[in-house]
């Protein structure tokens, strides 16, 4: 009899834990992702030979993933230096972006959508960004107002930034990009 | 009891735990594609009647059905099933921009995408078939005069087409937004 009720205490259990695991690693599948700098870019999340893991994030969040010939995505959850991006901060993201037709940086809740803000701001084109005088440029990311690109936190308490390469020749070697092609994202101080 | 059984008893009971929850968490990710209701696919049917090309909402805060869009960029989709025939996506492009086509399964993976480096005649134009429609248009071809069409094969009976366009300025949106609109998909008759 105890037994039989230690047996439904550990499927009980081990049930629970199952769904628990299954559901925190799906919000951020573990494999094809590779890290460059403060980045996490899944080139192949889209395609037909993504892993398991992958898809079933893909089928859960109903994201329409980018195809490798399209362009690449990469999102940021933390700072160059490794911290949680943090709303009460002010970020300085640049200065240079790996090679690409096109680009956009835009900020995003935790869940990749575009956060309300005040100034209907929500990412930034390479065709309409200001640059510096050797063709670079800064971003300011925080939650209030900054001079020059500057892109609002809104309202929201978590958020991540996204880096969308269009057309670019590194889609198929995602694991390739240097580290220091990528864009930094600096903590310049906090409130 | 002594104490090395209670031991030896408390070891298998969590080792059945782990192996319950091994269990359960690897079922869990291979059914959740197969059985999510709410995918890609699923989201797209309440946005169109099957066999029209419809606008993509484009990314916003109140927006929250397609994570990680770009609202820099417009997009359409149609939704296709094989089952009737062939089926011939057509997109003229023609602006300054980035402009691309999509082909995904039902599950949302891709299988082909081209961009508008690869437009001739001032569109993107390609004909998706399953395996037996390409064989059977192979069969039918014209030795002499061989199709110009470019055949995809898509791994699924059903699944949709994607196109996007890139607006290099806030106020191009709207133009990229009619060029997405433009995209047309169409059922071919089947061959004999």
């Amino acid at each position: 009899m105890t037994l039989v009720v230690k047996a439904l205490a550990a499927g009980a259990i081990g049930l629970a834990l199952g769904l628990a695991w299954s559901g925190s690693i799906l919000a951020d599948p573990p494999f094809g992702a590779v890290t460059i700098g403060a980045w996490r870019v899944a080139a192949t999340a889209g395609s037909l030979d993504a892993d398991p893991y992958t898809r079933a994030a893909l089928a859960r969040s109903g994201e329409i993933p980018l195809a490798l010939g399209e362009g690449l995505k990469l999102v940021a959850r933390v700072d160059s230096a490794g911290r949680p991006l943090d709303r009460r901060c002010l970020y300085r993201i640049g200065t240079r972006t790996p090679a690409a037709r096109y680009w956009t940086l835009s900020l995003t809740d935790a869940d990749g959508y575009p956060v309300e803000n005040a100034a209907g701001r929500y990412g930034y084109r390479s065709s309409e960004i200001l640059r510096d005088g050797d063709g670079g440029f800064s971003v300011y990311v925080s939650a209030l107002a900054h001079s020059g690109n500057w892109l609002p936190i809104g309202r929201v308490q978590t958020f991540a930034l996204a880096l969308r390469l269009y057309d670019t020749p590194l889609a198929a070697n995602a694991g390739g990009i240097e580290k220091s092609s990528v864009p930094t994202i600096e903590r310049e101080g906090c409130a | 009891m002594t104490l090395t059984t209670r031991l030896g008893g408390a070891a298998l009971f969590v080792a059945a735990v782990a192996a319950a929850a091994a269990l359960i968490h690897f079922a869990v990710v291979l059914l959740v594609p197969i059985v999510a209701a709410h995918d890609a696919y699923a989201r797209l049917a309440e946005l169109e009647t099957p066999g029209t090309t419809a606008p993509l909402p484009r990314a916003g805060p109140d927006e929250r059905r397609f994570p990680w869009d770009d609202p820099a960029l417009a997009a359409s989709f149609c939704r296709f099933d094989l089952s009737a025939g062939p089926l011939r996506v057509k997109a003229p492009v023609g602006r300054a921009g980035f402009a691309s086509l999509s082909f995904h399964t039902r599950r949302g993976a891709v299988f082909y995408a081209l961009t508008d480096r690869a437009a001739t005649h001032g569109r993107m134009e390609a004909v998706v078939v399953t395996p037996a429609q390409l064989r059977n248009l192979v069969a039918h071809d014209d030795e002499d005069d061989p199709s110009q069409d470019l055949r995809v094969v898509s791994p699924t009976v059903a699944g949709f087409v994607i196109m996007r366009a890139y607006s290099e300025l806030p106020s191009l949106y709207a133009a990229a937004a009619d060029e997405v609109e433009a995209m047309t998909c169409a059922s071919e008759p089947p061959t004999p």
